[in-house]
């Protein structure tokens, strides 16, 4: 099997195919820190993409509360627990072998398998090329099975329930996982269709599938670790997300010529959300790119991790750490750079505070800012630790270098009338 | 939709193990919560209804938890520095 580079285990692996790299690469940057639950993006997805026959149990984009629950149900923890039948006790990140020579470089080696590497000892036959198993079709019956989805009365369908709804108490702790295709650099569903019918965009990274290839043999569905891929029943064939490519190649009507969000980033009413174009070195890390926004957040702030990274398809979707998690659970979710994240997160310097001041301000896909300081406005304490705010400035730009908008730390609110609240 | 909840007999079904939070988890997760809206630009209502409403069950649990008082407590101690912020109501 050829040997790849994965900067996100600091250290090459295993892959059924030979290493090749997009220009620009999508990947985007959620902070779980403000995500309540409200599944906008969640509908904002099915409405566009997934509201026909067939596709009922699709939701490629999807939000569900951890730890206890999940789309399809346990997905993360029957892949974690395949890799560890595969390797028992090894699946390790040994820190000592971390190198921060580079922005690119992550804090620790991992020292375990990857599904690609398990594939080999765990599976046969020799064909067979990554490690995953095919969910039951009762484990796709809802996008946050037992969570937060109000139920009626047993038996009683299609009848509105006058009682009200019910929810589940948790205990302890949880946080709401937002998730969506990570459109990985090396795509395990890419890696196992018999087909050839996955392939992945040189212009942009996104990984689509060829309907008129596929002949739904469910390899892609078993192989994707995140469970991104989904089959069709009615049309034989396996479907996922295509990252609302018309809007972010800028040739949806709506976009005017201009590279914009994904329908799920626009819809993001808790203003976690944040998408974009990297620019990808030929070795498939990114190339330094220090006023993209995202490549801030990855790769000089380092507050942004991708998740699970250990499974080995070096997904490109980010996330920002919950802050009130217990650490073993994050450090399983996110590897090793937890820490280090949450700490910068909760004591934001001034440009970290003005980067995320541009998630949601605008659908069009920022391709750089530009960060100006302004006088401070406030000194006080939080919780025991000093603060300062200072009213700095942050401005974003575009595709062609055209601001698209700028704003400050201390901007102002604006408020829809009582008339139009709701009107989007 | 699930109409079942999940049977601990059934031997296909994974059990999860609980993690327990900290004494403080429930605590910042308050924190969390009050600071992220106000810096969007919340006021006190808006912050308490986030907290009072049941179907943001995240900010509720808190609620439930730390009680009416230290929430508003928390709530106040963010707002101290992110609510300065100046609310400009659209014209219809």
């Amino acid at each position: 099997m050829p040997k790849v580079w994965n900067w996100q285990l600091g250290r090459g692996m295993e892959y059924p195919y030979d290493a090749a790299f997009p220009k620009r690469q999508f990947a985007f940057v959620f902070n779980i820190n403000r995500c309540i639950a409200c599944q906008s993006c969640t509908m904002a997805c099915k409405s566009t993409w997934t509201f026909n026959k067939g596709q009922e149990h699709m939701w490629w984009a999807n939000v569900e509360t951890k730890p206890y629950g999940g789309y399809p149900q346990f997905w993360d923890m029957k892949i974690l627990k395949l890799l560890d039948e595969a390797n028992p006790g090894g699946q390790v990140w040994n820190k000592s072998n971390g190198s921060t020579s580079s922005p690119q470089a992550g804090s620790a080696q991992f020292d375990g398998m990857t599904i690609f590497e398990a594939a080999k000892k765990k599976l046969t036959p020799e064909s067979a090329r990554v490690l995953g198993y095919l969910p039951e079709d009762h484990e796709w019956n809802s996008p946050n099975i037992y969570e937060d989805n109000p139920k009626g009365i047993k038996g009683k369908k299609y009848e509105l329930d006058k009682e009200g709804t019910e929810l589940p108490i948790h205990k302890t702790w949880f946080f709401y996982l937002a998730r969506i295709c990570n459109h990985c650099t090396y795509p395990a569903c890419l890696a196992a269709c018999p087909r050839k019918a996955i392939y992945k965009r040189p212009e942009d990274g996104i990984v689509l599938l060829d309907q008129e290839q596929c002949r739904g043999y469910r390899k892609c569905v078993e192989a994707c670790p995140y469970k991104k891929t989904m089959y069709r029943g009615n049309t034989r064939i396996s479907e996922k997300c295509i990252a609302c490519y018309p809007r972010v190649e800028g040739t949806d009507p709506e976009t005017k010529g201009k590279p914009m969000e994904t329908r799920c980033m626009a819809a993001c009413i808790g203003q976690i959300r944040m998408q974009g174009l990297v620019k990808m070195n030929t070795n498939g890390t990114w190339a330094e790119d220090r006023y993209n926004p995202l490549y801030y957040l990855v790769h000089v702030a380092k507050v942004a991790l991708p998740l699970y990274p250990q499974l080995g398809t070096a997904p490109n979707g980010y996330y920002i750490p919950p802050r009130w998690v217990p650490r073993p659970y994050l450090h399983q979710m996110f590897g090793p750079g937890v820490d280090a994240a949450i700490e910068r997160y909760m004591n934001p310097d001034r440009e970290l505070l003005a980067v995320l001041q541009l998630f949601r301000r605008s659908n069009m896909i920022i391709v750089s800012y530009k960060f100006q300081e302004g006088p401070k406005i406030y000194e006080g304490t939080l919780r025991g630790k000093p603060v300062s705010i200072y009213n700095d400035t942050v401005i974003a730009y575009g595709k062609d270098g055209e601001e698209l908008f700028r704003t400050t730390i201390d901007e102002p609110i604006h408020e829809r009338p009582a008339l139009h609240a709701n009107s989007i | 939709m699930p109409y079942d909840d999940p049977d601990p007999t059934d031997p296909n079904m994974l059990v999860g193990v609980e993690i327990p939070g900290t004494a403080e988890s429930t605590r910042d997760m308050a924190y969390v919560f009050a600071e992220e809206f106000a810096r969007m630009g919340f006021n006190k209502t808006k912050l308490l209804r986030v907290f009072q409403t049941p179907f943001y069950a995240g900010a509720h649990r808190a609620y439930l938890e730390l009680g009416d008082t230290e929430v508003e407590k928390i709530i106040d101690e963010c707002l101290g520095i992110w609510g300065r912020k100046n609310s400009l109501a659209q014209s219809a």
